[in-house]
């Protein structure tokens, strides 16, 4: 009884957790400037993905296993799909355990907007990604980015 | 133990209730195609200079034609009866061409329930637009695979249709292969669109999410597309369609990406052996939009256009005799706009950019027509609708 007991606690735990872990929060024009005060000073990657991009699900299923070594890491997951698709994105980072990732997702439909408050020169291929390092100097990415240069990338910021 | 097991019931309800939702692609897949904006217009000018639209709403494709340049358009006519989920955004767009008889010829990418899966699809009008054909299936493998991004080619009676089949990519993943990219697909009528050859394999690894463009040269149907080339190197093929055939490379741009840009190129023929293309590319060689011009024997040096300090892209082109234009889309951090450029010397030299329109919406691609010996610009945007302008010499 005990152990069922026991059983059940984690079970409410677990599902707190996961009521938690709800929708990404909305990337707005103004989100670029803000996340760099709130990474002033230290290292942060922006990884962008939407969910009809084939190239994008396996970088996401690598984000996951390093978070799932390291849930710390200064990892941020923006979907570029349009508002609507709010469920599907939700949907698509519980099933690929990352619902408690610092998840974004796109405000405006209109993204060419929030891509110009990220940068003036990406014209939305996917996937895309953007290290800042601590001096906040960038270093932008098109494609899939491979399991190496991800992991020299997060062990130089920590350094 | 009954209440052991209660518990236990109570606890599996839990946790069923709990547990993160699956993960249906399928679902999300269609979701995404039905709440796509249908910004993405066909559109086309006849021999009379009557522009014709085929636009998508609520799932049916809907044909109407305008005597005075787009200001009114005729009552929209339904192409398919039944609804069917329509790709119409960016890259994937429905087509439409109007043959020297006046025979209408339409085409476009239905979404499947699986992600990235596509059928294409044709119809025809033989009486100047009041009714249309029943629809057929294009691509003759029917399995729940991707056959997208289709592009049209008429000429009197010659329909030809190229497009994007992963099918040797599926049987290559089947055998345990890797395959890059998807394969060029190309069938043909020879009657005016009443019937289509089998469907031919022209080139394995195109890009896989990049839009075609297509143009005659005389009697050669000539193609521009980004090719996957050795070392997921994503530059641009050029070839002639219409005979099983060799491509060749028409970029050395060098963009090595894992991934796809969704944002294919344009090409128009000056009628006098002459092509032109226009390309986005973030390769090691070069970075932004890119014109060149293709003699038959050489290509010119690649020449640089548009603001990358505003996303320039989605380029398009036409040449009328001598006049070839360009335009493409900026994004300035106000607004959408639309700029054009010109050269009077087939592409040797360029007038300077102007700004022909703008959106502080959501917009299409920008598109180039030729209106009797004319460049005329066609620009749909959600707030504005469609703009059709003249671009002047």
């Amino acid at each position: 009884m005990r152990r069922l007991l026991r059983f059940g606690l984690m079970l409410l735990a677990l599902s707190a957790g996961w009521a938690l872990a709800g929708a990404p929060k909305p990337f707005a024009a103004d989100t670029p400037a803000e996340l760099a005060k709130r990474f002033a000073g230290k290292p942060y990657l922006l990884a962008f993905w939407s969910v009809d991009c084939p190239h994008c699900q396996g970088e996401l299923e690598l984000f996951a296993r390093l978070l799932r070594e390291q849930p710390d890491l200064p990892v941020l997951l923006v979907s570029v799909d349009a508002p609507e698709l709010a469920p599907q994105v939700t949907a698509r980072l519980a099933e690929l355990g990352l619902g408690n990732a610092d998840n974004w997702q796109f405000a405006d439909a209109r993204a060419a907007r929030l891509r110009f408050a990220i940068d003036r020169q990406w014209r939305g291929e996917l996937p895309r990604s953007y290290w800042f390092d601590a001096a906040h100097r960038v270093q932008g990415v098109s494609g899939a980015v491979s399991e190496m240069a991800l992991r020299h990338w997060l062990k130089s910021g920590s350094d | 133990m009954v209440r052991r097991l209660l518990l236990v019931a109570a606890l599996a309800v839990g946790w069923a209730q709990a547990a993160p939702p699956k993960h249906d692609m399928a679902a999300m897949w269609s979701a995404q195609q039905a709440v796509a904006r249908p910004l993405a217009v066909a559109v086309a000018f006849d021999d009379a200079g009557r522009l014709w639209l085929a636009r998508v709403e609520s799932g049916r494709l809907k044909v109407a034609q305008s005597e005075d340049n787009g200001r009114h358009f005729t009552w929209p006519v339904t192409v398919n009866a039944l609804p069917e989920t329509i790709a119409a955004e960016g890259e994937s767009r429905p087509q439409i061409a109007v043959a020297a008889d006046g025979t209408v010829h339409v085409l476009w990418n239905i979404a499947l329930a699986k992600p990235y899966t596509g059928h294409v699809r044709y119809s025809r009008s033989t009486d100047g637009g009041r009714s249309f054909s029943a629809p057929v299936t294009v691509n003759d493998d029917r399995a729940e695979i991707s056959h997208r991004f289709p592009a049209l080619l008429v000429a009197g009676k010659r329909v030809l249709i190229a497009w994007l089949d992963a099918r040797e990519r599926q049987a290559a993943l089947a055998a345990g292969e890797k395959f890059a990219g998807a394969s060029l697909y190309v069938t043909e009528s020879t009657d005016g669109g009443a019937s289509f050859g089998a469907n031919r394999r022209f080139a394995a690894h195109s890009c896989e999410c990049c839009r075609l463009a297509v143009a005659w040269r005389g009697n050669e149907a000539m193609a521009f597309w980004r090719q996957v080339f050795d070392g997921n190197v994503r530059d641009f093929a050029l070839a002639d369609l219409s005979e099983p055939g060799q491509l060749m490379r028409a970029s050395d741009d060098d963009w090595r990406i894992d991934g796809c840009p969704h944002h294919g190129g344009a090409l128009a023929a000056d009628g006098q052996g002459g092509l032109h293309l226009v390309w986005f590319t973030q390769g090691q060689a070069r970075q932004g939009l890119f014109y060149r011009r293709y003699d038959g024997q050489k290509f010119s040096a690649p020449y640089k256009f548009g603001n990358d300090a505003a996303q320039a892209g989605h380029p398009a082109v036409v040449a009328t005799g001598r006049t070839i234009t360009v335009a493409w889309l900026e994004y300035d951090g106000q607004a959408n706009r639309v700029w054009t450029m010109q050269s009077r010397d087939g592409g040797r030299h360029w007038v300077q950019a102007r700004s022909m329109a703008s959106s502080e919406g959501t917009v299409d691609y920008p598109i180039l027509l030729n209106r009797q010996g004319k460049p005329w610009l066609v620009w749909h945007s959600e707030r504005e609708g469609l703009r059709a302008m003249a671009v002047a010499k």
